[in-house]
């Protein structure tokens, strides 16, 4: 396409200059080949013309693909460090967050415990475990303090276990509880 | 690219100016019809030339852009008359 446009252009200027200068004006056939030679030479260089707009219409036309792929790639590389960076800031929310983690472990079965290679889920679920054993001892503390001190067993499962005296479940079992600690202890 | 073909419809411009030359001296009476229609483009080229704010914003081009257009015109209009008048 170049070449046929390259070609194109020479012509034109060929057939423009060479049978001016070189054919006579006087003479009749002369000048009515500079005539035709002019009018095939306008010819020739509007067709160069137009195959050079399309050439250079279609490099834009490339050059803005380009920039669109560009801007593509772009935007999908930032799209994913953006997502990895989200489910980073959840992994780091899980860690920090020992709560849920932890309610999340104690929903699991044990045979999946057991199986779960995640060794920060253990720990987690043996702090929860040992704080649980920590809140039991404190309140074998406090209520050994109440009964040093003369207190009831009414009374200590009210101030210790907040559960007033009765035949309910919750009481039965604050009552067994008290017994094995204050018994154990 | 984009300069190839407007040097190519610079050159299409002058061989056309030639070809009109070349009309002109075919006959007397095309010689005046040629003097007249050239001579309506040069006012009209100098009114463009005067009123290029207006006229810009009539074909909705940038001023600069009418201003090259006009002087690649006259620039084409007097080579091509050139060569056909030195030849």
């Amino acid at each position: 396409m170049q070449l046929k446009m390259f070609v194109l252009s020479g012509a034109a200027v060929a057939l423009w200059l060479i049978p001016l200068t070189a054919l006579d004006k006087r003479i009749g056939w002369h000048k009515s080949m500079q005539g035709l030679t002019l009018c095939a030479a306008i010819a020739c260089a509007v067709t160069a013309g137009n195959i050079a707009r399309e050439l250079s219409e279609q490099g834009e036309i490339e050059a803005i693909k380009e920039r669109a792929i560009t801007a593509d790639v772009i935007d999908e590389i930032s799209t994913s460090a953006y997502i990895s960076q989200q489910q980073r800031l959840q992994e780091a929310e899980q860690i920090l967050n020992p709560v849920e983690a932890l309610e999340r472990a104690l929903a699991l079965p044990d045979a999946d415990v057991e199986r779960s290679p995640k060794p920060e889920i253990k720990q987690l679920a043996e702090n929860g475990q040992n704080g649980a054993l920590n809140e039991e001892s404190e309140r074998a503390e406090r209520a050994l303090q109440l009964r040093a001190k003369g207190w009831g067993k009414a009374k200590i499962i009210l101030e210790v276990w907040g559960v007033s005296k009765g035949g309910s479940p919750k009481y039965k079992a604050a009552e067994a509880e008290y017994k094995r600690l204050t018994e154990g202890g | 690219m984009r300069a190839m073909y407007l040097a190519n419809y610079f050159v299409a411009g002058c061989i056309a100016s030639s070809f009109l030359g070349w009309i002109a001296s075919l006959h007397p009476i095309a010689f005046r019809a040629i003097t007249f229609l050239a001579s309506a483009a040069f006012t009209v080229w100098g009114l463009c030339w005067l009123l290029d704010f207006s006229v810009s914003s009539l074909l909705k081009i940038s001023v600069s852009s009418l201003q090259a257009f006009l002087l690649a015109l006259l620039a084409a209009g007097a080579i091509g008359a050139g060569v056909f008048l030195c030849s």
